[in-house]
């Protein structure tokens, strides 16, 4: 599979809808892990900088499983998966062990430091995002093929959307430029037999001259060819990661039910909007708190483990900081605490991204994630759907 | 008179004890001559953190950021204006590195007004991530520019800058023991206790939240500067998010707030990794282990001050019975990392374990002792006293 960010090339207006779709193919999952920022920023207040880890632990689990299943490098007869079964079992194995993770951060980490101020809390997480880094670079693989291979996706190929049919003119002259070609190539050949030399560098100057003719001939066909090509539009979704996206809705739909239209979630928007009030009304904190890492971390073991099947994204145990990074700026660009304002964040963010990279700057792909929150910081601090409250330390 | 004396007496023994330590390296080896230096740097940036973190109570985690920004632009006017004879022999003229140490105050100390203003806007956690994230803008932007070096890095001519380091440190240490003393310092304090409170008492919250930055990222800068003609040779790995965590570790485990306790975390943390780059590989299961047992002894001490709050003994014998459990806990994990095929029987170097360290002293120190070693107090020979006396 092609990276889908080395598809560019320069400002060239057909290649825009393609890239705003991968930019939206990268968003969906900057608005997973944004989701779990955003509900645990809404319930504790606190940044939880552990997230990309605990994204960087799902990405690795889903990897031992696909190992676990056969699918590791050098496996004798590896072939192509017929059935989403691993696909599956791998997602599910993810967001069960992310969920785990996220509670035992937050049993451990987190709840013994909610009395104290809210420094404290960040100081912590950000020592555990550390640990969980440095930590798991000690026992993680670190031997060459730590990415999952694509054999375990049983998709394979495009979806091809033409957007627009290419220019039956341009074929013409493309095909006029293929003959002229073909003549310029018989009469340079017919020259060579003349001159009764043994290749074409060796011809006289007149025969050199037709030589060049030849090879100019030769570059019209390509460029009628280029000419022809970019006149059509079309949109290319390999099925991999087509299904990423529709698999990121379903978990953001199975999301909004959960908050929005069950006891739990109605519990959980009372403990965000009120901390103690909620607990003086009989919600049991605690145990809304647990959820929502639960919820939170595996999400982001779902969007590590598509990530890391669908975009093929090499593992280190450094992979979560910028996806961790990345997130958070699709957080509070939507409005941190605000659960659609993650997901419109993180796909703002994953468009952001790939129009850098299709305006030429690829080299400040990653800068861009910060210019904006910087901007976003300073112009609306609230973020774009988020309510601005001026909170004191 | 006395008041002068005091004043005077102290500068001059801050400068004598700067050109000791600076005869000290010239006599030892060129790599402790370096470490020496080094640690004098780092003592400057984890104080000038302490400014910004610990006293103001603001929370920068790109302190990193600042000391890039006068390490380049020493490194630039160096390599652009000095005569290219001079590069890699410690011949640069001192008042020539002075002049850049200077400018590189500048530039840094713009740098810190530039990030302090939406300081003035922003709660606690959104400026660290801003911080953080001017940190890697800069990185990237740096990565990007020929003049700078790019990603390669950048060549500037050395200097002997021991004492000067060192004198920078003391002067660091100075001035923010000295700030404290006075009514601005007493601003600062009341900033980091209760920003509305001490703006309804009249501190101008902008002005000293400013100031704080522009202070705190000009030291850090005239370290960055002092630090290329150290080195002769800088470029953008030596500036990552690692340092800036260190710094912020070194200030958190000396207490925040206290200059004496960042001072002492700082040369603790900075002379560790170099014990452990010359220690023997470790096996890993015993790290793992020690992992295990270190967390367990600290879930057991977090237990008895629980106890310990609720006015009971702190060593009871369910605490000594904790601490078996650690122990013991240790010695399973160590024994069953052995089994797992992965992990069995592998070594790692211990310079690897050096974040790892770091990061673990931030975890422990937070859940025991979140207000640091020294807390808010300062560490002296006068409060020994006074103990003793109690």
């Amino acid at each position: 599979m092609i990276d889908p960010l080395s598809l560019t090339a320069g400002l060239d207006a057909t290649a825009l809808p393609q890239q705003l779709l991968n930019g939206l193919m990268f968003g969906a999952i900057y608005a997973l892990v944004a989701l779990g920022y955003t509900m645990v920023y809404g319930v504790l207040k606190l940044i939880n900088f552990a997230h990309g880890e605990v994204f960087m632990i799902g990405a690795y689990t889903a990897l031992f499983v696909s190992w676990q299943m056969g699918y590791f490098q050098g496996a004798s007869g590896l072939t192509r998966a017929t059935n989403p079964g691993i696909l599956i079992l791998m997602l599910i194995t993810a967001m069960v062990v992310c969920g785990f993770l996220g509670v035992l951060i937050e049993r451990f980490a987190y709840r013994p430091m909610r009395k104290q101020p809210r420094i404290a809390s960040l100081i912590t997480a950000i020592g555990v995002s550390m640990l969980l880094q440095y930590g798991g670079a000690l026992v993680l693989p670190v031997s060459p093929p730590r990415s999952i291979l694509e054999q375990v996706n049983p998709y394979d190929g495009n979806l091809s959307i033409p957007l627009k049919p290419r220019d039956g003119e341009l074929n013409a002259a493309f095909a006029k430029a293929k003959e002229a070609e073909a003549a310029a190539k018989a009469t340079l050949e017919q020259r060579i037999k003349q001159e009764g030399v043994s290749s074409e560098f060796d011809l006289s100057d007149e025969g050199k001259q037709i030589r060049s003719a030849s090879q100019s001939a030769a570059q019209a066909t390509r460029d009628a060819e280029n000419k022809y090509l970019a006149s059509g539009m079309s949109l290319n979704i390999p099925y991999g990661q087509g299904i990423m996206f529709l698999a990121t809705l379903a978990l953001m739909g199975l999301l909004t039910y959960l908050v929005m239209f069950t006891k739990t979630g109605r519990q959980m928007r009372a403990v965000a909007h009120d901390f103690d009030s909620a607990s003086l009304m009989g919600i049991n904190v605690d145990k809304i708190v647990t959820i929502t890492f639960i919820i939170g971390s595996s999400l982001a073991g779902a969007g590590a483990m598509m990530c890391a099947t669908f975009l093929g994204t090499q593992l280190t145990s450094f992979v979560g900081v910028p996806w961790g990074v990345k997130a958070f700026v699709a957080a509070v660009l939507g409005g941190i605490g605000n659960i659609p304002g993650a997901v419109l964040g993180g796909l703002l963010i994953g468009v952001a991204e790939t129009m850098v990279v299709w305006a030429g700057g690829s080299q400040y792909k990653d800068a861009i994630a910060f210019v904006i929150l910087i901007l976003v910081l300073l112009v609306k601090p609230g973020g774009l759907l988020g309510s601005a409250k001026v909170e004191k330390v | 008179m006395k008041f002068w004396a005091i004043r005077v007496g102290s500068i001059l023994l801050a400068v004598l004890v700067s050109y000791g330590i600076g005869m000290v390296a010239q006599g030892s080896s060129g790599t402790v001559s370096r470490l020496i230096a080094l640690a004098g740097l780092y003592v400057t940036l984890a104080v000038s953190l302490n400014l910004i973190n610990g006293i103001t109570g603001q929370f920068s985690i790109g302190h990193a950021a600042f000391y890039q920004v006068g390490s380049y632009t020493a490194a630039f006017l160096a390599s652009q204006l000095l005569a290219r004879g001079t590069i890699n022999n410690l011949g640069t003229p001192i008042p020539w590195v002075l002049a850049a140490v200077g400018i590189a105050i500048v530039t840094s100390g713009i740098a810190g007004f530039l990030i302090g203003l939406p300081s003035l806007r922003l709660r606690g956690d959104y400026l660290a991530i801003v911080t953080l994230g001017f940190g890697e803008i800069l990185r990237i932007i740096i990565q990007n520019t020929p003049q700078l070096g790019g990603s390669y890095g950048i060549n500037s001519p050395k200097a002997f800058v021991v004492p000067y380091v060192w004198m920078l440190a003391f002067l660091c240490i100075g001035a923010c023991r000295n700030l404290l003393q006075t009514a601005h310092g007493l601003s600062f304090l009341s900033v980091r206790e209760d920003e509305v409170a001490s703006g309804a008492m009249g501190v101008n919250v902008t002005r000293v939240k400013v100031a704080a930055f522009v202070l705190g990222s000009a030291f850090a800068g005239a370290a960055g500067a002092l630090l290329t003609f150290n080195e002769g040779f800088i470029n953008v790995n030596s500036f990552t998010m690692d340092v800036s965590f260190i710094i912020l570790t070194m200030v958190v485990l000396g207490g925040t707030g206290s200059i004496t306790g960042s001072i002492i975390a700082a040369l603790a943390l900075f002379t560790l990794p170099e014990f452990l780059r010359d220690a023997p590989p470790m096996p890993l299961n015993a790290v793992l282990g020690t992992l295990a047992g270190v967390a367990l002894l600290v879930g057991t001490i977090r237990l008895a001050l629980d106890q310990k709050k609720l006015g009971r003994d702190f060593l009871t014998p369910k605490t000594y019975m904790g601490f078996g459990i650690a122990a013991v806990g240790g010695v399973i994990v160590s024994i069953l990392a052995n089994f797992l095929p992965a992990l069995a029987n592998r070594t790692i170097p211990s310079a690897e374990l050096r974040m790892v360290i770091f990061s673990a002293v931030l975890v422990i120190m937070m859940l025991l002792r979140p207000q640091g070693i020294f807390g808010h107090r300062e560490f002296g020979l006068g409060s020994i006293f006074k103990r003793a006396q109690a």
